[in-house]
Parts: C-alpha cells; structure tokens; sequence
C-alpha cells in the first residue's frame, strides 16, 4: 500500500500524545521524590521545588529500607522454587505424552481463571493453624500459586522451540532422558528460561495482595510498605514517590536484561552449525 | 568397508539398550517415566497450593466460619440465602459487570488503536514500544498509589490541567458517580499498552500479500482492516480480550488503594467484597460463598466469550 505523508504525520502526532500520557505518571513520582513536604502537598500543584533528599531519610527512618530487604528475599525464594520446580515440568509438557499431561493442561488454565481471592482464605486458615502467618516460606509457598502455572506454560514454550534432533542424537550415545534433558536441552533453552526467570523475579517483587494477607510486620514486603505511609488523614507524598522509585528502578533493569534474553538466536543455528 | 558400516550402525542401538538396562530399579523406573517424573513435584505443589484450596473454599461456603468464634458448624444454603436478601450484592454485581466490561471494551479498543499505530517499520519504532512497555512493568500498587495522587481534589495534577483549560474540576474520589470512571481511567494507562503489544504480534503476523491484494482491488484502508486485518487477527483478538476479562475480575490494588471500593461501596467489586468480608469483617463462611458466585461469573463469562470470539468460522 502506498504510504500517505499525512497519515505518517498524524502517526506520529498520536503516538507523541501516547508517550506523553505514559511519563506524566513517572514524572509526578520523579519530582515529588525529591520535593520539600510542603511543596508536594501544596495546592495549587508546585511542579518545581528545591530538591532535597529528605523523603529518602523519612523512609529511612520509617523502616522502609527493611521491607525492601524483605522484597528481595520474597523474590529470591519465589525464584529460585518456582524455576527448580516449574521448568522441568515445562520441559515434560513440552516433550510430549506421560500420565497426567492432560490433568496438568487442564490445571494451567484452570488456575489462570480463579483469582487468587479464593485460595488465599483457606491458605490464610492453614497458616493461622500452622503458625506460618508471616514467615517467609509460606509466603513463597503461597506466591506460586500463580507463578509456577505461569513458570510451566512459558518455559514449555522456550522448550518447543528447542529441536528434539539433538536430545535425540545424544540419547542414542548413550546418554540418558536425564542427562538429554541438563546437558542439551536446558542449556538450549537458557535464553528463554532467563527470561522466564525474570519474569516471575518481577512479578513477586510486585506482588501486594498475598503479603498484605500473609505477612507479618516484620517480614511485609516494600509493597506493603510503601502503603503505611498512607496516614489517616494525611499522606506523606513524597516519602511515597520515594518510595515508589526504590520499587520502580530494579523493575526497570530487569526489564532491559529480559528484553536481550528475548533475542532469540541460539536455536536457529544449533541444528545447522 | 562393510564392516564399519555395519558397526556404525549397530553400535549406537547396542549403547542405547545398555542405558536401558542399567542402574537400579528406581533409576530405571525414572529413566521409562522421566517427563512425569519431574512434572510430580510442580503438579503436587499446584495441587497442594491452588486445588485444595479451592475445593475447601467452596466446602467453606456451607457453612458459618467465623475467625473470630472458633465453633462452626455446617449451615447448608443460608450462606446465599443471604446473597439473596444482601442489599449490598445488586450494588456489588453491577460494579463487577462495569469494571469488567469497562476496562476490556476500553483497553481493547485503545490498545487496537495504538498496536496500528506502533504497526510501522521506521527507526526507532522498537525505542517507542519499550516505552510503551514501562507502565506494564510497573507495580500495581506504585500505578495505584500514584493515581491517586493524580484525582487528589486539592494538589492533584489531573484537576490543575482541566483548571488550566477552564473545564470543571470535579471530586474525583469523593463522588459515587465518578469513583468507578476513576478506576478505568488509571487501569487504562497499563490496559492500553498491554492490549497494544499483545495485538502488535498479531498485526505483524497478517499477510501482508492478501492487504495488498485488496488494496489494489480497490478497497481504502478502512475496508482492508475490517475485511482483512481484523478477521485474520480474530485468535489473538480472542485471547486478549480473555486475559483481560480474567484480570479486570481480579483487578484489587487500582481499586482498594485508589478509591477503597468508596465512596460507600460505590466502587467495590465482588473480589473486593470477598477480601473485605472474609479477612476484614472475618465472616468466612460468608466470603467463600461470595468467592463461588465470582467463580461462576468468570466461568460463564469466559464461557459467552468463548461463544462469541472464539468460535472458528
């Protein structure tokens, strides 16, 4: 089809709108991290103040510091136990026929659908039984519910992409399903099971609802946290904005690392090369 | 010369039926059923984490549990008898059946737009997209907090800009009417991009041969998209709007940070409802009944959705 310059113009036009609409929100929280309190609340808007740093020293003294130390746990454990879990199970549901493949594809689906709303009154009864309401396996235990469905589906679909000629190849010297599995097919599908890993890292650091039910004041996550400065008439804006860049800037780096794990290159040279 | 190749042939089969055979029985039990082997301990987990629960969720739902009495006893039906008779419920469905309708129609419909005009091969378009990207990888609740700032009636930015264009600056937060539409319009800043890039893969797989060849058949741009583009993009179309539907049913932080479900529970949808009912007034029992009609509601919706896009023709 022929290009229109008009069109191409008005392209371009809209999208600038977009993008512009898309930083307002990230440039309320840049100026306000760094706004003197009064000049956050102040009404009218103050677009420009002094830049302090004291938002930062209030989430210091505040403790937020150690709920950020809490995310970071929260997301290593969840991490780690639903790779070590999750992508075997992928690499099953991605090689083909056992017993119970059907059970689990129906389950991916199924546990997709349910909100997490209902699972969290029984767990939440369970951990009240247990004495696990705040501690930091349970969390993780419960973080999977979505998560590993999540883990199985995608890294299943790294694994398809992964030629089976070559597991094939190594079985028939000798090497067993296990061995096929760690030595050829894993490492073929590390690009892909990073950024699942990255993904999943993401998503329990930004996880609020299962640890504003299952978390304890000393083990509540950053995104717990950030709500306490909420006050009960009064918010502390910008001990808030502060607070949303610290919870903001590793989601950022971990968004530009999976983007070139998402270059896909390996497989397409592995049969030929 | 025979000879080695017969050897390069049987050799392999040979290794292959000595692997077969050795190690202990669990080795070689693991070995025959090694793809369900290591898909045992996620599926137990899955079971353990989401299967059980829900069942005892809807176990839950027949009776009176309470966490503040530790005596319970099974109630039968009274639970929705209840829902039957609660003033607040009428409320509560139409709010859910707005959020979800609102947020699909309105995400989809932007989220189009923009996959079309993202939908271009010049420089610099990737740049544009990750742009585009950042408000999906935000935490909900920073996205949460931070429109609420926005709507705030005395200091929010969004209430200075309509001023400046001397248009009305109403209570966003503070109006019943108006709380609702508040929600949409923060979901919409991470619903718009995330439709849009869910649809941009779909634009970019219709044939490009079969546009053209439309075009030079006299069709404008518009008749190309919705006799080509469109129909051709019907299974991702299918799934976006599904995993959007499946979402807006759980939407919670955009809800009970921005508006608290208020004024009243003029915003409260069914997930929030359970959440308040179950864990803040404590009535459990109440809760998973509740947490059964908003199952029922996903399944039959997704089943009507199922009906009207993802039929094959």
């Amino acid at each position: 089809m022929k290009r229109s310059r008009g069109l191409e113009v008005l392209r371009y036009a809209l999208l600038s709108i977009g993008l512009v609409l898309v930083a307002v929100p990230f440039v309320w929280i840049l100026l306000t991290a760094f706004k003197r309190q009064v000049d956050a609340a102040a009404v009218p808007p103050k677009f420009f103040s002094p830049v302090t740093l004291a938002n930062f020293t209030t989430l210091q003294g505040d403790g937020f510091f150690k709920s950020l130390i809490n995310s970071a746990i929260i997301t290593v454990l969840t991490t780690v136990f639903t790779l070590g879990l999750g992508v075997p199970a992928g690499y099953a549901f991605a090689r083909g026929r056992f017993a119970g493949r059907r059970f689990l594809a129906a389950f991916l689906l199924f546990s997709r659908m349910i909100p997490p709303v209902i699972y969290i009154i029984p767990l939440f009864l369970y951990y009240y039984k247990l004495h696990l309401v705040g501690s930091f396996s349970g969390m993780t235990l419960a973080y999977l519910t979505g998560l590993l469905p999540f883990t199985v589906w995608m890294s299943a679909a790294y694994f398809r992409d992964v030629p089976t000629e070559l597991e094939e190849a190594a079985r028939v010297d000798g090497a067993g399903r296990a061995k096929a599995f760690w030595r050829i097919a894993l490492p073929l599908a590390a690009p892909g099971v990073t950024t699942v890993g990255l993904l999943v890292a993401i998503a329990a650091w930004s996880e609020y609802f299962i640890p504003l039910i299952l978390a304890s004041p000393t083990t509540a996550p950053a995104t717990v946290g950030i709500v306490d400065l909420i006050g009960v008439d009064t918010i502390n804006w910008g001990a808030m904005a502060a607070g949303a860049i610290t919870l903001i800037i590793p989601v950022f780096v971990a968004t530009l690392a999976a983007q070139r794990g998402l270059v896909r290159g390996l497989t397409a040279g592995a049969i030929k090369g | 010369m025979r000879l080695i190749d017969s050897r390069e042939v049987r050799a392999p089969a040979q290794r292959r039926g000595t692997s077969r055979g050795r190690g202990t029985p669990l080795g070689r039990f693991v070995e025959r059923h090694f793809l369900g082997a290591i898909s045992l301990p996620s599926l137990v987990v899955m079971l353990a984490v989401t299967a059980v629960p829900f069942v005892v969720t809807i176990g839950l739902a027949f009776t009176n549990y309470d966490l503040v009495q530790s005596a319970w006893k099974f109630t039968g039906l009274a639970n929705f008898d209840r829902m039957l008779h609660d003033p607040q419920i009428p409320t509560i469905l139409f709010n859910t059946i707005y959020l979800v309708i609102g947020t699909t129609v309105l995400d989809t419909v932007f989220g189009m737009v923009l996959a079309l005009l993202l939908d271009t091969r010049v420089r610099g378009a990737g740049v544009i997209r990750s742009l585009f990207m950042l408000p999906i990888m935000t935490a909900p609740i920073v996205v949460a907090l931070t429109w609420r700032a926005m709507f705030n009636n005395e200091s929010g930015w969004i209430n200075y800009f309509l001023s400046l264009v001397h248009l009305p600056q109403p209570i966003w937060l503070g109006n019943p009417s108006l709380a609702m539409p508040a929600v949409l319009i923060s979901d919409m800043w991470t619903g718009i991009p995330f439709q849009a890039i869910l649809l941009l893969a779909g634009l970019l797989g219709v044939s490009k041969d079969l546009k053209e060849a439309a075009a030079s058949d006299g069709a404008n741009r518009l008749q190309v998209f919705w006799h080509i583009t469109l129909p051709s993009m019907r299974p991702v179309l299918f799934i976006a709007v599904l995993l959007r539907f499946i979402e807006s049913f759980r939407k919670f932080e955009g809800i009970q940070i921005l508006t608290t479900g208020g004024p009243g529970i003029s915003s409260t949808p069914l997930n929030l409802q359970i959440y308040n009912t179950g864990l803040f007034y404590d009535q459990v029992g109440y809760a998973a009944a509740m947490g059964v009609l908003l199952v029922v509601m996903i399944a039959v919706s997704v089943g009507l959705l199922y009906l009207v896009l993802g039929r094959r023709r």
